[in-house]
């Protein structure tokens, strides 16, 4: 403290405690209407870059909620689809079974056979299942049926690509099922998938002779649940990567309450904390206001005649 | 040996005139309290030289000498020349840290972050357009979802990219202005030059130009804003000054010699805008680093986006989408329903071009705090230095009232001892002879 004290330097030391209790006041104005610590980079530096990779995160993860939902969305279309293809073929092996009957008479075996044709279609049709307007079953040729209607037309007509869904970061999940695997290409390619074998299982209840007739209860039946056995390890699959799913979803949701937690601990302002402080500050700067309006106006002239 | 008759009456006077001089002197203090670089002044009083009397006492034969009043030696200007120069050196590195923080807020302002405007945030909607599409590859209006946060995402590039060029332009200009024909470097030269000129012919007259000194004092605190000086005084009064880097002085004696060429490290708000503008300088480097993050996102994207490239450009003032909706590429076999591509793009967040943008904010952010608290800081010492020198110079009305009221009264007793002189020269010349009468 100098030892000559001048009105000039009582005037601006007043002003410049004034303007300092003034610009906190400012601040912490500006804290408590927004909400927010951080409301430009220079308030903390690193809590801006900080913040902004958090909101990024959280960004990020909404959309791996949207795809994670989407891609359940998906696999329960293809879930169903393919149970409805096991009621199908479950039906498809009932006839099996009374047709290997012995006692069954040819119209009844030529009924059974025009039945089977007739659920080789629906499993195609199953198989021609849509989500959102794209072919569950094509692989990535999403917008071709998989399979055309008709019994000389069996051909799988999508690809073996696969579908996936990004569930966090740097993890995917393929959701898409190649039914080509079950199906097959039908009688023509001879390939003992479910659509080749159903065509044969009809061709051997119309045909009559005892080799036909040996057939359905033993190759036929044999092959059928080949098929059946490879159709419920797709559906395991597709259950599984439904409790995939599922899974990350909650995981997700347990890091965005992290995240948000965090994001807001950097970002937002202790109310508690700033209310304090703006009370003191209040409360300095009405000080400050009543000491300059005080101080400022003695002077010796004050006392002089 | 006798003493002058009228001696007394003279010995009066002197003190009337030294109480009236001082008077005025106090008065003049007075009417300048408030006078920007005003130093307060105060009469030297002196003994007149006294009048030698031989042999005053009969007795023992001693001499004696007699006081004869008093004079006014000088009029003294209060100041302390050592707080002058520690305040031109404080006050130009306030005006460089706060020119500085000026400059890099409005460089901050132009980042906008943290906001839900930010090129940040435009990022993020760009990642997640891709993250939607990747959900429906097929979907024409995630396409275009894609195309249009990605074109938010470039304008928002070319805009801060063109925000930061025009606040480097205007530092730029400012600087020109500043050190123009008609700015104010050579304003204050040219007064200082002419100062020095009058103060020299009043020295050399052997007068104390008080107020010529303070205005010319009070303009080099003005020029020391500007960038650092060196004062030196010469003996003939004049003061040779020595601005930022400038190989030659700017004036000396009466010679002004400007335009000169300065360097950064001129200091003050010269330094400071030639920092901060100039190649190299920090918005420059933001401008390069914001670059890098335009080259980088354009980079990566590119890379996966094998069809077509996505973006063309690789700054940040020319990077723009290349792309219409339809050939927005999802996958790499061309198959409408693959996604590959368009996970691989969504996963690229969070990757080096969020990264690198995210270390330019905390680039920024910082050396904003640290010019913000430089400033804080120079504030603090300019105050504490110019308390200092208020505390020397400055006026202060509760002195100078009691100066007045001492000068005052010393006038009045002198004009009492005047008086007591006369009515006793009266009463040798009305009343002396006249006994008996």
């Amino acid at each position: 403290m100098s030892d000559r004290i001048t009105p000039a330097m009582l005037t601006s030391s007043t002003l410049n405690d004034i303007n300092g209790a003034l610009a906190a006041l400012q601040r912490s104005t500006s804290e408590l209407s927004s909400g927010k610590a951080i409301l430009e980079p220079s308030d903390n530096p690193y809590g801006a870059s900080h913040a902004i990779d958090l909101q990024s995160q959280l960004d990020g993860l909404s959309s791996y909620t949207s795809a994670v939902q989407d891609g359940i969305s998906w696999v329960t279309t293809a879930g169903s689809a393919m149970a409805s293809m096991h009621e199908i073929s479950e039906r498809v092996r009932e006839l099996l079974v009374q047709s290997s009957n012995g006692t069954i008479n040819q119209t009844d075996l030529n009924n059974m056979g025009a039945e089977v044709e007739q659920l080789a279609e629906s499993i195609k049709q199953v198989a021609n299942t849509q989500y959102a307007g794209q072919y569950v079953f094509s692989g990535t040729q999403t917008s071709t049926a998989p399979y055309k209607q008709g019994p000389e037309a069996d051909e799988y007509q999508g690809n073996a690509g696969t579908i996936s869904r990004a569930i966090g970061p740097g993890a995917t999940i393929v959701v898409n099922t190649n039914i080509s695997t079950l199906l097959g290409n039908g009688a023509g390619s001879a390939d003992g998938k479910l659509l080749d074998t159903l065509r044969t299982i009809a061709q051997h209840m119309r045909g009559g002779t005892a080799e036909d007739k040996a057939a359905l209860g033993s190759t036929d039946l044999k092959a059928l649940d080949g098929n059946l056995e490879t159709l419920t390890q797709l559906q395991a699959t597709a259950g599984s990567v439904t409790n995939q799913l599922q899974t990350a979803a909650s995981r997700i949701e347990n890091l965005q309450a992290a995240i948000t937690k965090s994001l807001s601990g950097t970002m937002d302002a202790d109310i508690a904390k700033t209310t304090i402080n703006y009370s003191n500050e209040q409360a300095a700067y009405q000080a400050a206001l009543r000491a300059g309006a005080n101080i400022v106006q003695e002077s010796l002239l004050n006392f002089l005649h | 040996m006798s003493i002058p008759t009228l001696q007394g009456l003279q010995t009066a006077l002197s003190g009337l005139i030294a109480s009236q001089q001082a008077l005025d002197i106090a008065g003049h203090n007075i009417a300048n309290a408030n006078t920007e670089g005003y130093s307060r002044e105060r009469v030297v009083l002196e003994t007149n030289p006294p009048i030698t009397i031989p042999a005053a006492s009969p007795l023992t034969g001693k001499g004696a000498q007699l006081g004869t009043g008093v004079a006014v030696a000088d009029y003294v200007r209060i100041r302390n020349l050592y707080l002058d120069a520690q305040y031109r050196a404080q006050n130009s590195s306030l005006s460089s840290a706060s020119t500085q923080a000026e400059e890099l807020e409005q460089a901050q302002s132009a980042f906008n972050e943290p906001s839900s405007s930010g090129l940040s945030s435009q990022l993020s909607a760009f990642w997640s357009a891709w993250s939607s599409l990747a959900s429906s590859p097929t979907s024409e209006a995630a396409k275009e979802g894609v195309v249009s946060a990605a074109t938010q995402l470039t304008t928002t590039f070319n805009q801060l990219s063109a925000q930061l060029t025009t606040i480097a332009n205007q530092a730029g200009e400012q600087y020109t202005s500043l050190t123009g024909a008609t700015g104010q470097v050579q304003d204050y030269a040219n007064q200082i030059a002419q100062l020095n000129g009058q103060i020299r012919v009043a020295e050399g007259a052997g007068q104390q130009p008080n107020d010529l000194l303070d205005r010319r004092d009070l303009l080099l605190d003005k020029l020391s804003s500007l960038a650092q000086i060196t004062v030196t005084k010469q003996a003939d009064g004049t003061d040779t000054v020595t601005f930022g880097d400038a190989a030659k002085p700017l004036v000396e004696g009466t010679t002004v010699q400007w335009p000169q060429a300065l360097t950064k490290a001129a200091g003050g708000q010269l330094g400071a805008l030639l920092g901060l503008s100039g190649e190299g300088g920090t918005l420059a480097a933001y401008r390069t680093a914001l670059d890098g993050v335009a080259a980088t996102l354009a980079g990566a994207v590119n890379a996966l986006h094998t069809a077509t490239p996505f973006f063309t450009g690789a700054t940040a003032a020319t990077i723009a989408v290349a792309v219409k909706p339809s050939e927005v590429q999802t996958s790499s076999t061309g198959a409408p329903g693959g996604n590959d591509v368009a996970l691989a793009i969504a996963a690229l967040r969070g990757g080096a071009a969020d990264q690198s943008y995210s270390a330019l904010v905390e680039q920024v952010g910082s050396d904003v705090m640290t010019a913000k608290d430089n400033k804080t800081n120079q504030q603090t010492l300019v105050t504490a230095v110019g308390d200092q020198r208020q505390s020397v110079s400055g006026v202060s009305l509760d002195e100078e009232m009691t100066n007045l009221i001492t000068f005052q009264r010393g006038y009045q007793a002198s004009a009492r001892t005047l008086t007591a002189m006369d009515q006793m020269l009266e009463t040798l010349i009305q009343h002396t002879g006249q006994v008996g009468l």
